[in-house]
């Protein structure tokens, strides 16, 4: 009863008050004399109460009983609530209630919870206070910000909110609720409970009070004197009244800690910092992502997102998270067990900000960006192992690889059959089987004739195709631009040649790697090193993207992620966001890469040599759809003015006007909606360090530089001087990542089987001293990758048979330390290739524009020069496990799946080929079944049939009656066999 | 990769896919545990799930790519009929988000259609769509869809994958590589292509992003049905069987001479399997066996509904097969111009076969335990675009509100989950992101977002990856 006569005393004064002063500020009041205005729930309303002000019971389930329309939306940038709130359940067992504040009334049962803004009381499912019922603040429900204060049984508070927009916008979304139980005049910025939300409403409308789960129905609520304000002077006028306020005790104030004298870093702050943050932010793998240890990184040096900053405490995140009241958000965390900090804390974290962030740097050395990760050391000189097997030694490579495997007592395998070793060299650096012309040379078989044939094979035009497509895979390198409308880039080809010649021609590593990141800039000019940037160009673009700055950053983080992936084998993309959790690489080390690129663009580049084919029949080589589909768009742009059809000689590259060789002419490109081009803004453009990755939030200026924990960077470098320091003989990853990748596609799996993650938490390589003995091998031999093959493919390793051994098995399962020939399946590329040598159908021109799917059967060459386009790959690629041709892709899956024979045995291809071999045999053995057989099998496994082979082929003719058909189906079979499929 | 260890789990399940069929195999693998899976293997059958009760098992898509408009179909605005011609009220302009081509400023567009309440649940159906109003009562439309992409590539790669790069895995990848599929014979998720006017195809809505690329959906033709399974006719199924009796025997031979090599071994039964698709596979295309009056229930009977007709039926039946995912895609909806006779001969094609699909699987008891979803990547703008006049005029993307809904599957029919403002532009009630649809597609079929888990360069992905919560009130 007492509660109610407090609220009829209460009601009284608080109606004078709002009639002797109706202040301006005022939005709505009511003290519910009737419900008139309201809009009351049909499942359970609200009652006006016997001694005034309204009653609210529960239904156990979400119910809205009582809601209005404001007379005007408010569309303000800030606003202040008040009401009277009682909550009278019979029992303790877990409350809940709110207010809400919403665009729109969503009808009895409306949740009111996605990014609507409410404040009542609810059970804490976190905090000091977990399990008790307290008073919250949230916008929508995913998130809620719990006060200490616990909610007592039958006690009247006055509730305070304020809402407001940190952009004063009328489409800005409110995006900070504040809660005040029972506050004082003086205590606006001492809220019980704050919330922010990115999303919120952008204006309220209607405003309501709701139940839930947990509010029984035998639960009674009561409100009372509503009040919304434009101040908190004016919602506070009203809570003034004394009789309500101090039936709730509040916790006793706070002291307000205020350090006037000047703090001391090393006896105050540090002890504090020690003891209470630094188990979560101290140490390059802080477990946060942010470090307190270093004073650079509290002031946002590798995120670009201070923690704090001299002089602006009230600013910082480091006082806004220890003062924080969402348990989510406060620092130490709650769910952590740690304690909030005390005022005290607070107040000298406070004034140790405020007074310019004194640091001690004896006591907290900035960091030396060093690393001891295997990885980041230079290559080493390595002595090739002493081992009692010497006789078993070709190459030094088994020197290293016998030691390993003498260690664990493990016998390699025998070496494998000449025909077999022929064939697996073939395939292997050549990515064609041999043709029975080629086998037939291969009489008094010697190690002469090995190296001799290693030798051909590496000399051969088609070695250069074969390892350019691995490349290629890295190098994420397609045809047209990706995404949505996927225009075709007509002159990308020339890249891919650029790839196969720079391989066939022993082009040294770093000379490579220097062209295809800077060969705009070098000097003296030359085409084939503008056609090089086509890695920097194979990037995607999107054709639609509204969001000029975005579409731009897009194609530099692809960039960045492409070459650091590919050259580096470092997984950097983790740090366009944040640093890197693993890694000591920060995001100001993304950034600083992309400083390398952001001053230039992707184009069509015009070329000089008068001598350089320029081919200009594009619907020769994209494809029907797509060439119908460039062309009309290109004449759009043609009326726009801002493409010319041009026949002048281009290739698809990348391009920088302030730095480029200046006779470099840019030609227009064709996209649905192109990324803006202006020279001169392009020159101006300045990198800078994006906060969480987001182009709406640039960070500081960054200029361009490698990885710190790589070594310092010089002032400014330019690209060519990031291709000069990832070329240098010091670079501890350029080297060893690329004798890896040689080593992978010979056997299947690198030594750091983890080819383009040589970071912390890629795998160790298996034979650390090899990879770094090649990696110094490469680079004292003139960076020559042809030098490599040699090594391996020489070595009693590489020409060891592939046989099980039980003994071996049981000691290295995976055979890691390779004591037999891994064996491995053909690329799609290679199936589709060795079939067409089968057949003798192989059209071996090389290079020029691609082949589209309409000509294939007209000019049946290699699968490499099929057209790429990124949403339109070619069939036998889609098969078997090409890459999407999105990312830069290290390694391709090996999947296995029942499409893969089908396709083999029914595509119209395929049968095609069947019956081209057929006529092929027929050619050579005339209608004797005996010597089909024979010549069959020479042309598809090279080799001659086993008795038992010969007779099964002779039963499978017999299945039918067409001898033509039996002979087709039979070489058809024959391509589809494992033994054909994988590289023996 | 170069793994020669003796019989490995994988040879072994591979060869119960052949000896036992496909439940034996999902038995097997549930008494395996639940794998999760690691990038670089690729060749074993994973299983994740399913974490949760299952509610479906299969799910049928019907993607409506270009953009159905949402007042034109399932959410009418008389307001907007009241409207025509005038400006976007400021009072709800402001409330629209700033996305380009939000269509704010250009003159409303009374929908040219007419809306009727159908069933016992009286939700509101446009004229487009007759023949699926009557199932009304099925459907649980979801009126507040929103996101903030509004270009069809990008915004087709948030529908199907989650966001707009195109570089995630598709959600039926993500399905197949959670839970497998149940059919042996048949690729485990299934995409049909129709109407292929307007925005292209985008590959990722099926691909397999980084999961192995046995998990993206085969494209396939409802006239030659899955790719490749139509022997060339040089073959009879004699002469094929001996053939591939020739292939096991040489490659038997060949493995022997190696030792064991499951590799291999999952090549020679992939050989099977193959055979074994290309027997099924043509049955389940070959539409001879389906009564008359179910041809007519789909609208094979008549030019218009054929195409898709054909396809929805083709997706009873593989639901029928036990194959986990089909997507139908069907273009053309993007009407900025013209919208009135565009949407009629668009919703002409689908609403019988729709209709026909649901019917059928109900009939059938299929219903309960496939997921049927219907929408596009975005609505359309309540105004008008350009300058186009009368039957001219159309209207503009919008993703910032539009409706799909969702049928059978554990769905509660009969009802509408959220709701836009009084033109149509954005939610106002329960808005509902593309990652909540996805996390609730998951969860019908047994999965839990947060556990289905794939480890991609040393990085623990999962499907929705910027969150979204499962839209628990859509289940009954």
């Amino acid at each position: 009863m007492t509660h109610r006569a407090k609220f009829r005393l209460f009601a009284i004064p608080l109606a004078l008050l709002a009639w002797q002063a109706p202040a301006a500020d005022r939005i709505l009041e009511d003290s519910f004399e009737s419900l008139d205005a309201w809009k009351l729930s049909d499942i359970r309303p609200a009652v006006i109460a016997e001694g005034g002000g309204v009653m609210i019971q529960g239904t156990l389930d979400r119910n809205n009983p009582l809601r209005r329309e404001l007379a005007q939306p408010f569309r303000g940038a800030e606003m202040f609530v008040r009401f009277q709130f009682r909550y009278d359940p019979p029992e303790d067992d877990g409350e809940f209630f709110v207010m809400w504040l919403d665009r729109l009334d969503g009808g009895d049962r409306a949740v009111h919870a996605e990014n609507v803004p409410n404040i009542g009381v609810h059970v804490a499912d976190t905090g000091p206070k977990k399990g008790k019922t307290v008073f919250i603040v949230r916008i929508g429900s995913a998130k809620t910000a719990w006060s200490t204060v616990e909610m007592q049984r039958g006690r009247t508070y006055s509730v305070v909110g304020r809402l407001s927009k940190s952009e004063a916008e009328e489409r800005a979304d409110f995006d900070r609720f504040d809660l005040w139980v029972d506050p004082k005049a003086d205590e606006l910025d001492k809220p019980d409970a704050t919330i922010k939300h990115p999303q919120g409403v952008n204006f309220v409308r209607w405003i309501g009070f709701g139940t839930g789960r947990k509010t029984e129905r035998g639960d009674k609520l009561y409100v009372d004197d509503l009040v919304l304000s434009r101040t908190w002077q004016d919602v506070l006028n009203r809570s003034e009244s004394p009789p309500i306020a101090q039936a709730a005790p509040k916790p006793p104030p706070v002291p307000d800690f205020v350090w006037k004298q000047p703090v001391d870093f090393k006896t105050y702050v540090f002890p504090l910092l020690k003891t209470r943050c630094f188990k979560c932010h101290e140490g390059a793998k802080s477990k946060s992502g942010y470090r307190l240890d270093v004073r650079n990184e509290i002031l946002g040096y590798s995120t670009g997102d201070p923690l704090a900053q001299p002089g602006k405490a009230a600013e910082s995140k480091i006082i806004e998270h220890v003062r924080s009241t969402t348990a989510e958000e406060r620092m130490p965390p709650v769910d952590g067990g740690g304690e909030a900090l005390t005022e005290k804390e607070i107040g000298l974290l406070w004034a140790w900000i405020d007074q310019g962030l004194a640091w001690d740097e004896k006591l907290l050395p900035s960091p030396n960006a060093k690393s001891d990760h295997w990885a980041f050391q230079p290559v080493g000189k390595t002595s090739v192992p002493k081992i009692k097997r010497d006789s078993w030694i070709r190459t030094p490579v088994d020197a290293f690889i016998a030691a390993k495997q003498e260690a664990k007592g493990i016998t390699p395998a025998a070496e494998a059959s000449l025909q077999t070793l022929v064939r697996r060299l073939y395939l292997d650096l050549i990515g064609l089987p041999p043709t029975p012309e080629e086998l037939s040379d291969l009489s008094d078989w010697s190690d002469e004739k090995y190296t001799a044939l290693v030798d051909q094979l590496l000399d051969s035009p088609h070695y250069g195709e074969r390892w350019a497509r691995y490349w290629l895979d890295l190098a994420r390198w397609g045809e047209s631009h990706g995404h949505q409308h996927d225009i075709p880039r007509p002159y990308a080809w020339r890249y891919r040649d650029y790839v196969i010649d720079s391989f066939n021609r022993d082009k040294p590593y770093d000379r490579f790697i220097t062209e295809q990141l800077a060969g705009d800039e070098l000097q003296p000019y030359a085409d084939e090193k503008l056609i090089a940037t086509g890695f920097l160009g194979a990037a995607r673009i999107s054709g639609n993207d509204m969001n000029k700055a975005a579409q731009r950053n897009d194609v530099l983080v692809d960039i960045v992620n492409a070459t650091s992936s590919a050259v580096m084998g470092l997984t950097m993309e983790c740090a366009q966001c944040h640093n890197h959790k693993f890694d000591p690489l920060s995001q100001r080390d993304y950034y600083r890469l992309q400083a390398f690129f952001v001053n230039g663009q992707l184009g069509n580049l015009t070329l000089r040599d008068p001598a350089t084919p320029n081919p200009t029949d594009l619907e020769n080589w994209i494809s029907g759809g797509a060439y119908k589909f460039y062309m009309s768009e290109a004449k759009k742009l043609v009326t726009k003015k801002t493409f010319a059809h041009t026949t002048e000689p281009h290739t698809w590259g990348f391009h920088a006007p302030a730095t480029s060789d200046p006779g470099i002419k840019r030609l227009p490109v064709v996209n649905r909606d192109p990324i803006p081009w202006d020279a001169e803004d392009l020159k101006a453009m300045k990198a800078r360090l994006l906060i969480r990755g987001d182009i709406a939030r640039p960070g500081p200026e960054l200029i361009s530089g490698w990885p710190e924990v790589l070594g310092p960077t010089p002032n400014s470098p330019s690209r060519s001087d990031f291709a000069k320091w990832l070329t240098d003989r010091q670079n501890p990853l350029t080297a060893r990542v690329w004798v890896n990748r040689l080593w992978q596609h010979h056997f299947g799996k690198g030594i750091v089987p983890t080819p383009s993650d040589f970071g912390t938490q890629g795998s160790p390589p298996s034979h650390p001293e090899l990879l770094d003995w090649l990696a110094a091998e490469l680079m004292q031999n003139g960076w020559s990758t042809k030098h490599i093959h040699r090594q391996i493919v020489l070595s009693a390793t590489y020409r060891q048979e592939r046989k099980h051994d039980d003994a071996n098995a049981a000691i290295d399962p995976e055979n890691t330390l390779l004591w037999n020939w891994p064996r491995r399946r053909l690329e799609g590329e290679a199936i589709r290739d060795a079939v067409l040598v089968a057949t003798g159908e192989l059209d071996r021109t090389r290079g020029g524009p691609s082949v589209t799917p309409e000509r294939e059967e007209k000019a049946l060459r290699r699968t490499l020069y099929l057209y790429q386009r990124r949403s339109e790959m070619p069939d036998v690629m889609q098969m078997f496990d090409a890459p999407e041709l999105i990312a830069s892709c290290p390694q391709r899956g090996v999947s296995t799946v029942a499409l893969q024979p089908l396709y083999l045995l029914n595509s119209a291809f395929m049968m095609r080929r069947a019956e081209a071999l057929a006529d092929k045999v027929y050619l050579f053995a005339g209608d004797d079944a005996a010597r089909q057989v024979e010549t069959a099998f020479l042309r598809t496994l090279g080799r001659a049939p086993a008795v038992d082979e010969k007779q099964h082929s002779i039963d499978m003719f017999a299945a039918s009656s067409d001898k033509r058909d039996a002979l087709i189906q039979f070489c058809h079979a024959l391509i589809n066999l494992n033994e054909f499929v994988y590289i023996p | 990769m170069t793994t020669p260890s003796p019989i490995s789990r994988r040879a072994m399940l591979e060869r119960s896919t052949l000896g036992f069929g496909s439940i034996a195999l999902t038995s097997l693998l549930a008494q395996e545990g639940l794998l999760s899976a690691k990038e670089g293997d690729h060749t074993r059958p994973h299983f994740i799930g399913p974490h949760l009760r299952p509610r479906a098992k299969s799910i049928i898509f019907l993607f409506m790519s270009g953009g159905p408009g949402q007042t034109d179909t399932f959410d009418p605005k008389p307001l907007l009929q009241k409207l025509e011609g005038q400006p976007v009220p400021e009072s709800i302009a402001v409330n629209v988000p700033k996305i380009p081509r939000s269509g704010v400023n250009s003159p409303l567009m009374a929908s040219p259609f007419s809306f009727k309440q159908y069933g016992e649940s009286g939700i509101p159906v446009s004229e487009l769509f007759p023949e699926t109003a009557r199932l009304v009562d099925d459907l649980c439309v979801i009126r507040s869809m929103n996101h903030r992409i509004p270009v069809h590539g990008p915004g087709e790669c948030v529908a199907l994958t989650g966001t707009a790069l195109g570089d995630r895995p598709s959600m039926g990848a993500w399905m197949t590589y959670g839970l497998g599929s149940f059919s042996g014979d048949l690729p485990g998720f299934v995409v049909m292509l129709s109407n292929s006017t307007g925005p292209a195809p985008q590959r990722p809505g099926w691909g397999p992003g980084f999961l192995p690329s046995r998990y993206q959906g085969t494209v396939v033709d409802a006239k030659n049905g899955v790719p490749y399974t139509a022997m060339p006719t040089a073959y009879d199924d004699k002469s094929r069987r001996s053939q591939l009796e020739f292939i096991k025997w040489m490659n038997s031979q060949h493995l022997a001479k190696q030792g064991q090599d499951s590799e291999l071994e999952a090549r020679i039964a992939s050989y099977e399997l193959g055979f074994r698709m290309q027997t099924s596979a043509p049955e389940t295309f070959d539409l001879a066996t389906e009564s008359e009056a179910n041809r007519k229930l789909y609208g094979l009977d008549n030019a218009a509904t054929k195409e898709f007709g054909t396809q929805c039926l083709i997706a009873r039946r593989l639901v029928e097969k036990g194959v986990r995912c089909i997507q139908l895609r069907n273009g053309g909806w993007d009407a900025h111009g013209s919208l009135e006779s565009n949407h009629r001969a668009q919703s002409r094609a689908v609403d019988r076969p729709i209709a026909g699909l649901l019917t059928d699987l109900k009939q059938r008891g299929l219903l309960e335990d496939t997921l049927v979803v219907w929408g596009g990547e975005f609505g359309r703008t309540p105004t008008t675009e350009g300058s186009a006049q009368g039957a001219k005029r159309g209207r503009d993307h919008s993703p910032a509100g539009y409706t799909v809904w969702m049928a059978g599957g554990g769905v509660k029919g009969g009802q509408i989950i959220g709701s836009t403002d009084d033109l149509g532009f954005v939610p106002v009630e329960r808005p509902i992101s593309p990652a909540d649809l996805h996390a609730t597609l998951l969860h019908a079929l047994g999965l839990d977002q947060h556990r289905l888990i794939y480890s991609h360069n040393n990085r623990d992905e999962i499907p929705t990856v910027f969150g979204g919560e499962v839209v628990r009130e859509v289940f009954a």
